[in-house]
């Protein structure tokens, strides 16, 4: 059973943190991106239509004046650290997701305080006075469900026993896995209701260890039942430091390898960890601590992460050390047996992308970021716009959006046939600009289409100097297809005419606009 | 005092006790063996080729005329890298390649990069940097009198086999190789005299091993419909 839980949340914490440093002015249209992605966006740009998980170019094209600027998770952390604080006069059991979001057990502090709905209010009043204006609570049988709970409107307290019929209308796509929303919504399952009803073992058998943890998600309990209420005290990791660390690059250098340490060991034991205790103690001997806990297991690189979280709140926060650090200790708080990394279903692995991820951005570096693409196909007419060119590193697909409304599901994507589309295999090699070509009739004359999209006459030569033989007499042709490209448009508007035509055993794609022919593709 | 007739620790040498022992030296084998470090290539192209497959840490040359499917091979060997899970990339210096095709000759394009507009004093260095990383790298020669130095070429092929990495040249390759593949066009069929579409071929591919597989073989690989599955 999982534990009754209060969830602060303070929506797109980024972007108050930013107000709150002056990076940006207050009352203009906000977006923090991250890695070109929108991660956060202002009340202000959200009335705009600016939605998490937008590119940069549609969000600005969207909300003209938007003032876009880069995320900074220590800058969040250090914000976020006076709300933590202040949330810590309250209970001790204080465990955080992320800066802007966290969480504790209710079962003290609700008797105190008398009773859920009154901890919610106090807990909101002292995190809007700490400087978290925004801040909602809501309190739930588990996290999870505490957090939507503090989503759907502040204050939002579930009653015992009632959290599963809580969570049942809300979309798949809250679980915070797009690729399993998007499958369970093409399955039918559009609703956490639908999905907790299937059987446990029927979900492990399909969708492995991670779509269980999303089943458990949904039917209200924890998602990974802890191994081990104690870990034994031999996991725990500590290192002193020796000058007193009072710079947080230094601090947090210590962090990076004591949470590879604390990995490393962990996995010696077949052994994850989903939530650790970060524990500092200064040169005057005070001692400090505080729990960050993750969705699914800790890696090295969050874990790292979260340290250096907590050591630049720590260092950096009005009111926080009295002096440098001289020892820092990770104890793993809750572990779960790992069930190691999962293949994907078509083979792929990830060391092998890791290599390829490496060699690829090297070659970037040596020749521009423009140099190095991966194609997505598409759909298109000819050849060259059935396949978009994205830049390695780029998102290959648009993230797709997850609507966070009550049954909403994500729309299915449904590809359009395309009227003219060349047909038959695609040609290996495409020109661009395309090889200037002639192609003439029995009589000499150039090949031409009229307006109704007929030919003038049959091709019965075809020069171009990058055949073989510099073209020849054509075997074979097909067409043409006609198409009337962009018509809406006077300036881009184009009539184009194609033509499949072999010469000899060479076939390529012709290409007649405005009487003027041109070779477009070769199939090599 | 009565002695077992069929002990249980003596060696029995019956066939579950040879099945369980081969299980067993299976298991204490090396962990790949040299016939394992082969990317399998399918279909009829596969057949041709000796060995069923490109070794990992060889070289491949391809070669043929403009129009004559060097490209569409070249691509069938990119297909056996991305089958098996692994990355592969094209070095296309024109920038010419069309992804489509890639996608048609069996390249799952989410494993696949293409490097376009590499400088001809660059070419070797870039196709050294992706032979680190990236199981089987496609490098077009790029155009013009000069191809690729032997030196470089020589540094390639020993930095493919200290790599474990398959390297396809498509052009002049002016050093050793393990596997050369000339395709020699072939006629299209689908196509009639303003009718049909164009459909499919029998590319002429002639396939030139060295060692135990010096003889040239010839044979014909369907080329240009949508592969099976």
């Amino acid at each position: 059973m999982a534990e009754r839980t209060l969830c602060l949340w303070c929506p797109d914490w980024p972007v108050v943190a930013a107000r709150a440093r002056g990076d940006v002015p207050a009352g203009a249209p906000v977006a923090v991106l991250d890695r070109g992605l929108v991660l956060a966006a202002s009340a202000e740009a959200r009335a705009e239509a600016v939605t998490i998980g937008l590119r940069r170019r549609e969000a600005e094209a969207r909300c003209p004046g938007l003032e876009v600027i880069d995320a900074d998770p220590a800058g969040d952390a250090r914000a976020f650290e006076p709300v933590a604080r202040a949330i810590e006069e309250i209970t001790p059991r204080l465990v955080l997701d992320r800066p802007g979001l966290l969480a504790f057990p209710t079962r003290g502090p609700s008797r105190y305080h008398g009773g859920d709905e009154a901890l919610a209010t106090r807990v909101v009043e002292v995190a809007r006075d700490a400087g978290a204006p925004g801040a909602r609570a809501g309190v739930a049988d588990s996290a999870f469900a505490a957090r939507l709970a503090a989503r759907q409107g502040d204050g939002t307290v579930v009653a015992p026993g009632s959290t599963a019929a809580f969570l049942a209308p809300w979309s798949v796509g809250s679980l915070g896995d797009p690729d399993l929303a998007d499958l369970l919504a093409r399955l039918g399952l559009r609703t956490l209701g639908a999905f907790a009803g299937l059987p446990p073992s029927a979900v492990l058998a399909r969708f492995g260890s991670e779509g269980l943890a999303a089943h458990r998600l949904a039917c209200g309990e924890e998602p990974h039942p802890a191994a081990l209420t104690v870990p034994p005290p031999e996991l725990v990791e500590s290192m002193e430091l020796d000058p007193p660390a009072d710079r947080v690059d230094a601090a947090a250098f210590a962090g990076k390898a004591l949470a590879d340490r604390l990995l490393d060991r962990l996995a010696d034991h077949g052994l994850a960890c989903t939530q650790v205790l970060v524990e500092a103690e200064t040169e005057f001997g005070e001692h400090h601590a505080r729990r960050w806990r993750h969705e699914g297991a800790l890696t090295a690189a969050a874990l790292a992460e979260r340290v250096r979280w907590q050591l630049e709140g720590w260092l950096t926060a009005a009111g926080g050390l009295s002096g440098g650090l001289t020892l820092l200790r990770l104890v793993p708080d809750q572990v779960m047996p790992a069930h190691g990394r999962q293949l994907g279903f078509w083979g792929g692995d990830a060391a092998a992308a890791d290599r390829a991820a490496r060699v690829l951005a090297r070659v970037q570096g040596m020749l521009g970021p423009d140099a190095v693409v991966t194609g997505v196909s598409q759909g298109g007419r000819s050849p060259a716009e059935r396949l978009r060119w994205v830049p390695w590193g780029e998102p290959r697909e648009p993230r797709p959006l997850q609507p966070l409304d009550p049954v909403a599901g994500p729309v299915a994507v449904e590809r359009p046939s395309w009227p003219g589309a060349i047909p038959g295999p695609a040609p290996a090699r495409l020109f661009d600009p395309p090889l200037p070509a002639e192609l003439c009739d029995a009589h000499g004359r150039a090949v031409v289409v009229t307006a109704r999209g007929e030919a003038s006459a049959a091709p019965v030569a075809l020069r171009c100097a990058a055949l073989p033989t510099g073209g020849g007499r054509v075997d074979g042709w097909a067409g043409p297809w006609a198409q009337d490209v962009r018509w809406w448009d006077r300036r881009s508007r184009a009539r184009r005419t194609y033509w499949q035509v072999t010469v000899g055993s060479t076939a390529c794609l012709v290409c007649v606009t405005r009487g003027a022919a041109v070779v477009e593709a070769l199939y090599d | 005092v009565a002695v077992p007739l069929h002990d249980p620790a003596l060696p029995r040498r019956d066939a579950a006790a040879r099945a369980h022992l081969e299980e067993v030296a299976r298991r204490a084998a090396p962990l790949v063996r040299a016939g394992e470090r082969v990317l399998a290539v399918g279909g009829e192209l596969g057949a041709l080729i000796p060995g069923g497959g490109l070794r990992r840490g060889s070289v491949v040359g391809v070669d043929g005329g403009p129009g004559a499917g060097a490209t569409s091979l070249a691509l069938r060997l990119a297909a056996s890298a991305t089958d098996a899970g692994e990355w592969a990339a094209f070095v296309d210096p024109p920038g010419t390649l069309g992804g489509l095709a890639a996608a048609e000759a069996g390249v799952s394009l989410d494993r696949f990069a293409v490097v376009r507009g590499v400088p001809r004093e660059r070419w070797a260095v870039v196709v050294a940097a992706l032979l680190d990383g990236v199981a089987l790298v496609v490098a077009g020669v790029p155009d013009g009198r000069a191809g690729v130095r032997p030196a470089d070429a020589r540094r390639l092929v020993a930095r493919a086999r200290e790599r474990g990495s398959v390297l396809v040249v498509q052009g002049a390759w002016p050093a050793e190789a393990a596997l050369r593949l000339r395709a020699g066009g072939g006629a299209w069929s689908g196509l009639g005299d303003g009718a049909g579409v164009l459909d499919a071929r029998e590319l002429r591919v002639e396939v030139e091993g060295r060692g135990v597989a010096a003889r040239v073989r010839e044979g014909a690989v369907s080329a240009g419909t949508r592969r099976a599955g």
